[in-house]
């Protein structure tokens, strides 16, 4: 059963000539965990908006095609409708912050006070949320004075906490530090193998490749590839159009031409090139074939 | 004050435990009287709101807010009003070409008596009163929440537009503008801090809109709320003796009038 | 220009301390990385080198001044820093008005003013966008436009918080070779990043920091092979190094070049 839907979707935000979205089609089964990739301006943020319902409730503009998410359809609910069934962390981690708190604690409690969660409850779910996303000690600071990855892992955890049924984040890792930003990957992994369904724009490859179900290349509005991390990620296309691929990718390119990589596949992960690279170029079974 | 963005001192003290509402009736109670009961009530009320500031163990941030804020801004009112307002008829002393009248000088310091109480009795709230636990009294109490959103954010503008001003400040002389070294600099730093600071708050409203409603502010549930806040009898009592208060000072002023 | 810490110590108003005791001498000329965990300290410390932040102890020294006796606008005319978050840096109403508000506080003739603007704009693919209200650009915009502000005052020291966070590869390339540019100019560069990648790729000394102290400082080589130090910050080694030491290499690589060397090493070709 497809949880989210996208149909021939296309939206223009008002006072702009080109649409940000064209002709999007997406799909997403419950339970899978979806990354979008694509250069800066290919209208990653819009289609998180969309999934999220920002768009078309708060920025208006033009939509067009039908946008269906957890059962509610774009055209006929309301935002707060949405928020109750997807959640989504915006890309700017510095302006999350509800303004109405005094700690960190009360910041990630202010969603669960909204949709009535009770007390005893909304503090187990706090306090586990923070320990999920490695923020405990920062429970009685003030929201306004953290540094960058520590606001950005609030924001995180403010969504986390309210358990949307599908999860959509915009870059949720890039003001974190290496280590954490794989760990907030291995989370919302966890998370999608417990039910959540989850839809992730990101620019680390490395790790889409290694926790991601699937990927979805988008540019300058269009999708244009989608499919698995490795068919995905080590398309030519992905190289024709100015994408990012991860250092194993290009390093295996690289040596390919130079005799040293023999396998069929491409890399993505750290595991398949130490793999490949391990193999002794001269026995490699295409080498042996050549030379008889 | 500007880290936290709010005047609130999180220690524990009795006006700390009084419930919101009591503290908000006691300003509105002392802000009535002084403003529409009989002229010598309010410094009888000044006095009042200055004792009541030392229960709270917010002895030190209160003087701070009383020496830097309101002292300046009630001395130059004084001064304004019985040095330069025409008029009165017992010259106390002369000014230079002002003439200090008995009458002018009575009502300067009445003036100011009754500004003293309400910002000094607004400061007291602030410092004492956790702003998610006004938010939640007030939405428990059946104030829609984005009225009490508003209030709270009202309550906060000060220390929010000093911080806003601050980073803009930073980010200003990062890139050399000299805003300190003279008395003339400092001054000329204001022009180019206006701009910035009236559109930058736009943006944060707009900001902050969106920031709430992904979480979920508007949603039609019943809305609970992580701190208990306690109404216990003796705010009851005290609202009660305030309310009366009130109306008697009204009384007075129909009665003598 | 020469950068030099000692003992700096630094606690937050609110209690927090975020410098332990830094000691570092930054030569005129070298471009050096800062990474670790989040928290860490990193932007602290940089705000320690233009003044916004004076230290509870210890010193700073940019050239001869000691920050504690030159304000940040006298600063600015030493070290130019690319704050973390835009929002916090950029006040213009448009793209060219901000650009240039560093150079002609700083007092430059008009002409070198436009000049230094065109080249800032070109640098960071803004000039289609110099009319733009900033505020109208999206967050990686911003930042380019952050940069380009502070790259047009054309001073010694100019530092980096982050430059490349949520950026495509391609305008990370660009980015990196606005370091280059500066580079080959002499400027002194301090780039804050956890993008170990870029780091590797682009600088040539790295220091670690951990609970505001430095944890390692040295050739970015011997750094970045430290996995175990590295991971009691929260840094993971970049890729290809991690690659080159799974595949049991002896040295230490950190890009492409040096990994396919050492790969061809290993089969003796
Ligand atoms: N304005 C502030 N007031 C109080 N504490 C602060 C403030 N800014 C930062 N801190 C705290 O100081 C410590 C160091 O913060 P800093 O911003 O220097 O970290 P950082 O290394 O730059 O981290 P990141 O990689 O997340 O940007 C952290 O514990 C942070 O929460
Ligand atoms: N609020 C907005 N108003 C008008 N145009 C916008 C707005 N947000 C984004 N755009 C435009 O939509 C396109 C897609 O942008 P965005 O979704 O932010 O891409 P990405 O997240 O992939 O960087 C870009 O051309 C961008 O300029
Ligand atoms: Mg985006
Ligand atoms: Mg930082």
């Amino acid at each position: 059963m497809a949880i989210v839907n996208l149909h021939n979707v296309t939206y223009k935000y008002p006072l702009t000539e080109t649409p940000a979205l064209q002709n999007v089609n997406l799909r997403v089964k419950e339970g899978e965990f979806v990354a979008i990739i694509g250069r800066n301006g290919a209208g990653k943020s819009t289609l998180c908006y969309t999934l999220a319902g920002f768009v078309p409730h708060f920025f208006k503009g033009e939509l067009t095609g039908s946008v269906e998410v957890a059962g509610m359809d774009a055209s006929k609910s309301h935002l707060h409708e949405w928020v109750l069934n997807v959640g989504l962390v915006f890309q700017n981690p510095f302006n999350q912050i509800s303004g109405a708190k005094y700690t960190v604690f009360e910041e990630i409690a202010f969603g669960l006070e909204n949709i009535g969660v009770p007390r005893d409850e909304m503090k187990v779910r706090v306090e586990e949320a923070m320990r999920l996303t490695g923020i405990s000690d920062l429970a009685d600071r003030s929201p306004y004075s953290l540094s960058g990855g520590q606001q950005q892992r609030v924001a995180l955890t403010s969504i986390l906490v309210m358990q949307p049924k599908v999860l959509v984040l915009d870059e949720p890792t890039s003001q974190l530090d290496p280590i954490g930003a794989r760990e907030v990957f291995g989370v919302i992994r966890t998370m999608a193998e417990q039910g959540m369904t989850v839809v992730l724009a990101e620019h680390k490859v490395e790790w889409i490749a290694r926790f991601a179900d699937r990927v979805v290349a988008l540019h300058e509005g269009k999708i244009i590839l989608d499919g698995t991390p490795r068919e995905v990620l080590t398309s030519d296309l992905l190289l024709d159009k100015g994408f990012g691929i991860s250092r194993y990718t290009s390093a295996a390119r690289k040596a390919r031409e130079l005799g040293l990589w023999r396998q069929e596949q491409l890399p993505v992960t750290l595991e398949e090139a130490a793999e490949g690279f391990a193999l002794t170029p001269n026995a490699s079974p295409k080498r042996r074939c050549e030379s008889k | 004050m500007s880290l936290n963005r709010s005047f609130f001192v999180p220690i524990d003290s009795p006006l700390h435990r009084l419930n919101p509402l009591t503290k908000l009736t006691f300003v509105f109670a002392m802000i009535i009287s002084a403003f529409l009961s009989v002229p010598d009530m309010a410094p009888a009320l000044a006095v009042l709101v200055l004792l009541t500031g030392f229960i709270g163990k917010v002895q030190r941030q209160y003087r701070t807010v009383l020496l830097k804020l309101i002292l300046p801004a009630i001395l130059f009112m004084f001064v304004m009003q019985s040095v330069f307002l025409p008029g009165g008829e017992t010259i106390l002393i002369q000014v230079g070409r002002f003439d200090v009248a008995r009458e002018n000088v009575r009502a300067a310091f009445l003036t100011v008596s009754r500004v003293f109480v309400m910002v000094s009795s607004f400061a007291i709230l602030l410092l004492t009163t956790h702003p998610s636990k006004l938010m939640a009294d007030l939405t428990r109490r059946g104030l829609p929440p984005q009225l009490a959103y508003v209030i709270i954010s009202t309550l906060q503008i000060l220390p929010q537009m000093q911080a806003k001003a601050q980073t803009i400040l930073s980010a200003q002389r990062s890139r050399g503008l000299d805003t300190e070294s003279t008395f003339l600099k400092r001054v000329r730093a204001i022009v180019p801090l206006v701009g910035p600071l009236v559109f930058g708050s736009l943006v944060e409203v707009e900001e902050r809109a969106i920031a709430i409603e992904a979480r979920g502010f508007t949603s039609p549930r019943a809305k609970t709320f992580l701190y208990e806040v306690p109404d216990t009898r003796a705010d009851r009592l005290i609202r009660w003796t305030l309310v009366i208060f009130t109306l008697l000072s009204l009384a007075a002023r129909i009665w003598l009038s | 220009m020469r950068i030099e810490i000692k003992d700096l110590h630094f606690t937050y108003p609110s209690g927090v301390q975020a410098l332990r005791g830094i000691s570092l001498t930054i030569e005129s000329g070298e471009q050096v990385a800062i990474i670790g965990q989040n928290g860490a300290g990193k932007t602290t410390l940089a705000r320690h080198l233009n003044g916004l932040l004076q230290p509870t102890s210890g010193e700073v020294r940019i050239g001869y001044w000691d920050t504690r006796r030159y304000s940040t606008a006298k600063l600015a005319a030493r070290v130019g820093y690319v704050f973390q978050n835009p929002d916090e840096q950029l006040f213009s109403r448009d793209v060219h008005m901000e650009v240039a508000f560093g150079p002609k506080n700083l007092g430059y003739p008009k002409e070198r003013v436009e000049a230094l603007v065109s080249e800032a704009l070109e640098m960071t693919d803004l000039l289609q966008k110099r009319e733009t209200n900033p505020y109208d650009l999206s967050p990686t915009w911003r930042k380019m436009v952050a940069i380009a502000s502070v790259i047009a005052m054309d001073t010694p020291i100019v530092i980096f918080d982050e430059p490349t966070t949520g950026q495509d590869a391609a305008t990370i390339e660009r980015i990196a070779n606005v370091i280059r540019v500066l580079r080959e100019r002499g400027k002194t560069i301090l780039t804050i990043t956890h993008d170990m990648d870029f780091c590797a790729e682009n600088f040539e000394r790295v220091i670690v920091m951990s609970q505001g102290q430095v944890l390692l400082d040295g050739k970015a080589n011997d750094v970045l092979g430290q996995e175990e130090i590295l991971a009691t910050t929260y840094v993971e080694p970049p890729q290809l190094t991690r690659l080159g030491k799974r595949l049991g290499f002896k040295e230490t690589v950190r890009n492409e070049e040096e990994f396919l060397t050492a790969l061809q090493k290993r089969w003796r070709i």
